[in-house]
Parts: C-alpha cells; structure tokens; sequence
C-alpha cells in the first residue's frame, strides 16, 4: 500500500445553514437534529446551541426566515412562529479516503482513533471523495454510514463527489456539500482571511490607551474614545480629561477628570498630586471641596466602592 | 526672514501693548530691523504708546483691503531708524482682519525685517487668533494673579493648537512667559503669586519679571517705550528681556523696588 488509506486531517469543512446548504433541499429533521450534535461536542462556544437558544435567536436571519418559513407563519397567524430559522457556522472534520472503505482503511481509521478516543466522538464528519474512487453507490455509502457509527462517528455528509457518487449519498441521506475551507487556510495565505489575520496580530500593538506628553492647558479637552488616558504633564485647572477606561495622570493634576464615562464602574483615576477641581468614574462625580483634607496634593486613586467614590492614597 | 512673535496674554490690561512697545524699541536699539503690529482693531493703542499717534494716515486694514500699499501704512519711528510701526483702524472691528490678508501684509514684512512683533488684543476671539495665527514665536504677558495665569494657560492651549506651525505640524510655537506688574513686597507679604508658582501652573521658560513700577505709566503717557528709561527696573528688566529674546544668557536681576529714598531701602532690607 502505497498510499495511506484514510486520513484524519486537521481540515475542517465549515457547515453554514445559510450558505452551504440550500434550504429547499434540506430535511427539516436535519435542522432539529444539528444543534444535538454541537451540544454533545460542547467545546466550542460558538457551536453550543440547544432548542432554547434555537428559537430564541432569529434576529439575524429574517430574511431567510421569510424565504422559508412564512408560508408555515400564515398558518400560525403570525403571531407567534412555530420555529425559527438563523444562519450559524459549524466546525466539521473532513475525512478523506483514498480508494475504497476496505480492511486497511479501517484498519487506519482505528489506529487513528485509537490515538485520541474520544476526540471525534459525535463529531460531524464530511467524508472526501476526491481520491475515494471505490465508493459510488447508494449501498455504499449506506454500509459506509454504518461502520463509521459503530466506531462512533457521524457522517453527514460527502464532497468533492462525482455525480454518481452525490446520487448514491443522497440516496444514503448524506448531504452534499461544497466548498469548505482548510482551518490551516485560514492563518495562512488565504489572501482574504490573512487581512483580518493581520489584523488582529497588530491589535495588540497598538495600544488603546492616548498618551499626552505636553501640558494640559486650560479650556483644552482631552477624550481617550477606546480605553486609558495616560497625561505625563501637570493638568492645568479648567482642563479637562475623559476616559472611557482608566485615567493616570503623572503631572500636577488641578482639571477635571472623568473616567469610565461610558459606565464602566471599575475604571479608576490615579494621580501623583491630586489638586483636581472635579474627579467622576461611571458618572459619579466629586468636586474638590468633598475631597478628604488629607488626600489633597497626594498621590492617590479613585475608583467607585459600592457606589461610592473613595479616594485611597496609593501605597 | 523675520521672525515673526506675538505678544499675547488672553486677559486684558495686563501689559501686552507696553511690552509690545519696549520689546520692539529695544530690539532695534539693538540694531535689529524691527515692526510692531497693532492687531487690536478698534481699539487703538500702540501708536499712542510708541508716540507716533499724529501721524498715522494709512492703516493695517488699508493695507488688507488694498486702500494703501504696506510703505504708505508703515510709519517709521523719530527715534530708531530700525523701528516701524503698522498701526491698526480705530473705526472698524476685528472682522475687518481676514486670514489672506494678515498673511499678506506678514509675508511682505517679513522679507524687509528681522523681528515682525504682533501686538495681540485681549482674549481668544478673531484679532487675538489671528495675532498668533502666523507667529514663530510668543510672549506670553502674564501678571501674577489667578485670573491672568489662568488666561495664560488657555492662551498657550491654543498657542498649541491653533496655530499654523501646530495645524502644520511643524515645529510648536516657542512660548516665553513675561511676568509683568510684578511687586515683591506684595509677594513678600503673599498678596501676590511668587515667580516660582506661575511658572509651576504654565511651565514655560521665564523670559523676564519685569517690576511694578511708575516709570512704566509714565513713558505710557509720554508716548516713550519704558526701555528708553535705563535707569528704571522696568526699563532694565525689558532690556534684559529683549537680549534674552535674542538668546542671549542673562541671568534674572534681584529684584527690588524703584528708586526709593534711602530710609525706604534700609526699611526693605530688613524686610
């Protein structure tokens, strides 16, 4: 044997209710049955979906729900949908064979699992059929089905068949299925997908924290949008900085500060000398007369304390 | 090419045409070619201070209309054959002012001079922008009370950001800060801010403190800038001003009141 028979490899065919799969061709007992599937494997956050969740998210897919359902809603009044319909991704593993489901590609298979026993339990599978040239009928496919599931793993569907073998898996109650994308793909060159790659590499890089390096003047405004606002200089009295995150200051501070502005009640303001006229976190605010005696010219934090302002000296 | 510096302040009455005045006189006893630009439209001043009041017939907003040609405007001083002086329109506003105007009327001086000085008016509105809009440089006039400091502060916010070189991006506009009206003994007795308590809220480099002194009202009204008067405190500290705005190292004078009778400065010694 030249070739090894079976192969388990890292690719992953991703299964889209809304794109790869044409709903007029689908089963309705398919759609019941998916979430199953993604609850059993359960690590992937993404992919747990119960009925619950099933039919409380629709928001997304209207569309498509208009597109297949509404003939049912007509039925139903329209007030209250008998189902819901919503796009969603699954991660599936891509099984390919080379030449036929014979004693050595079972023999292969096994040895592979044996390896990782219950990595592929209840794992959709898409079986590829690009090499797999001995398996064309309906009969096979349905032998085939058997076999995998006694060695706990589910087919669902085939790809890269001819037309004779998309007839026979059809026959056998898999789906055909186009496309799919190699997980490896997806960091690697794939020249669509390395752009949202690179991305978000370079995220990181970047902080998201505004840096001030010059004084603050009176009148100026300073307002950190996407996190920390970190000000070097002294902070002059009828300045005024806002953050959405937390608020450092390093120089005198004799403006305002306004940290966590959009609500967020665990940002804080640090300050080497607190001489502010007005110190707020999440909306709550002080002005300098509240501020404790002992605080003032201090090195200090502020952060909310259930639902209170504390000014603490820093240690 | 000039170097073009505003005298600013934000808060009126703090000094900014009798610095205007004793900067631009003393940089040309210096033998600096120099003019000094009156941007208070309406409210005419400089050419008072400097004495020239009487002979004023064109204006800088003649010159920007395109009334008079920029020599026709410029009136040269009696005294120093250095100094010119473009006075302003008493009888229009600072809408008068336009931005290709201004920048016109700066370009052409700055080919002909070695310092353009540009007296600011007061606050932060169309004359006091665009005074500092086209500066190198500022002189930034502050007394030592609250009010002007913190005017100061906003002024030198928007020296910052409002400016060519800052919407340029080219090198920031280079602030000195000038404590004008400055009286020890009143500092001494905390009635007044100490230098060191200005300079702490505006931290810029200190170009001069030039004292409270009756010799600075007097050369006011005498149409005489007081850095004539070598022998006043003001009239020195302007001239140590001036070789420090030229770059020199000077160190800051002790300093103490003005000409005082002999029993008053044994008095302020042991003060």
């Amino acid at each position: 044997m030249t070739e090894e028979p079976a192969r388990i490899g890292g690719a992953l065919s991703r299964l889209s209710r809304s794109a790869n799969v044409k709903p007029r061709t689908r089963p309705r007992a398919f759609v019941s049955e998916m979430p199953r599937w993604m609850t059993s494997r359960g690590s992937d956050s993404r992919a747990k979906c119960d009925r619950e969740s099933f039919g409380q998210e629709l928001s997304q897919m209207t569309l498509f729900q208009d597109a297949t359902v509404s003939s049912n809603a007509k039925h139903a009044a329209a007030a209250v949908a008998p189902l819901q319909v919503r796009g969603r991704f699954f991660t599936a593993m891509v099984l390919q064979m080379a030449g036929s489901a014979d004693d050595a590609f079972y023999a292969a298979l096994e040895s592979k699992l044996a390896q990782a026993p219950h990595f592929f339990t209840n794992a959709p599978f898409v079986l590829d059929l690009e090499k797999a040239s001995g398996i064309r009928l309906g009969g096979d496919f349905v032998n085939l089905v058997r076999e995998l599931r006694w060695r706990k793993i589910t087919l669902v569907g085939v790809q890269n068949g001819t037309i004779e073998q998309n007839r026979g898996a059809l026959s056998a109650g898999l789906l055909t299925l186009q496309g799919g994308r190699d997980q490896s793909n997806e960091t690697g060159n794939g020249s669509a997908v390395t752009g949202s790659a690179a991305q978000a590499e370079s995220e990181p890089q970047t902080s998201r924290a505004l840096l001030i390096t010059e004084p603050v003047r009176s009148g100026q405004q300073i307002f950190a949008e996407d996190g920390d606002l970190i000000v070097l200089a002294s902070v002059s009295s009828g300045a005024e900085l806002i953050a959405r995150g937390n608020i450092h200051i390093y120089g005198r501070m004799r403006g305002r500060a306004l940290a966590g502005v959009n609500g967020d009640k665990r940002a804080r303001i640090f300050c080497q000398a607190l001489d502010a006229e007005l110190i707020a976190i999440a909306g709550l605010y002080k002005i300098s007369d509240e501020f404790p005696p002992e605080a003032r010219k201090q090195r200090v934090q502020v952060l909310l304390k259930n639902e209170e302002l504390c000014i603490e000296p820093l240690k | 090419m000039a170097k073009i510096i505003v005298i600013t302040s934000g808060k009126g009455g703090v000094g900014k045409t009798t610095t205007t005045a004793a900067l631009g006189a003393g940089l040309a006893m210096r033998g600096k070619k120099t003019v000094v630009i009156d941007f208070d439209v309406g409210l005419r001043n400089l050419d008072m201070i400097m004495g020239c009041e009487r002979r004023v017939v064109f204006d800088f907003i003649n010159v920007i209309q395109g009334d008079a040609r920029l020599n026709q405007a410029l009136i040269k001083d009696r005294r120093l054959e250095n100094l010119s002086i473009l006075p302003t329109s008493q009888t229009r506003d600072k809408d008068a002012l336009t931005h290709q105007g201004v920048e016109k009327v700066l370009e052409e001086l700055r080919n002909d001079f070695d310092y353009v000085i540009c007296d600011s008016p007061a606050g932060i509105e169309r004359g006091a922008h665009l005074a500092m809009y086209y500066a190198d440089e500022a002189v930034v006039v502050t007394n030592p009370e609250v009010s002007s400091v913190r005017d100061s502060d906003r002024v030198l916010g928007l020296l910052s950001s409002k400016t060519r070189r800052a919407e340029k991006g080219e090198d920031a506009v280079k602030a000195h800060l000038l404590l004008t009206r400055y009286d020890p003994a009143r500092v001494a007795k905390g009635d007044m801010m100490k230098v060191e308590d200005v300079l702490e809220i505006l931290s810029i480099p200190l170009l001069g403190i030039i004292p409270e002194s009756p010799t600075v009202l007097k050369a006011s009204n005498l149409g005489s800038p007081v850095v004539f008067d070598e022998q006043s405190n003001a009239g020195r500290a302007y001239g140590d001003s001036v070789s420090r705005l030229m770059g020199e190292q000077i160190e800051m004078r002790a300093l103490g009141p003005d000409r005082r009778g002999l029993f008053q400065r044994l008095r302020w010694r042991t003060a």
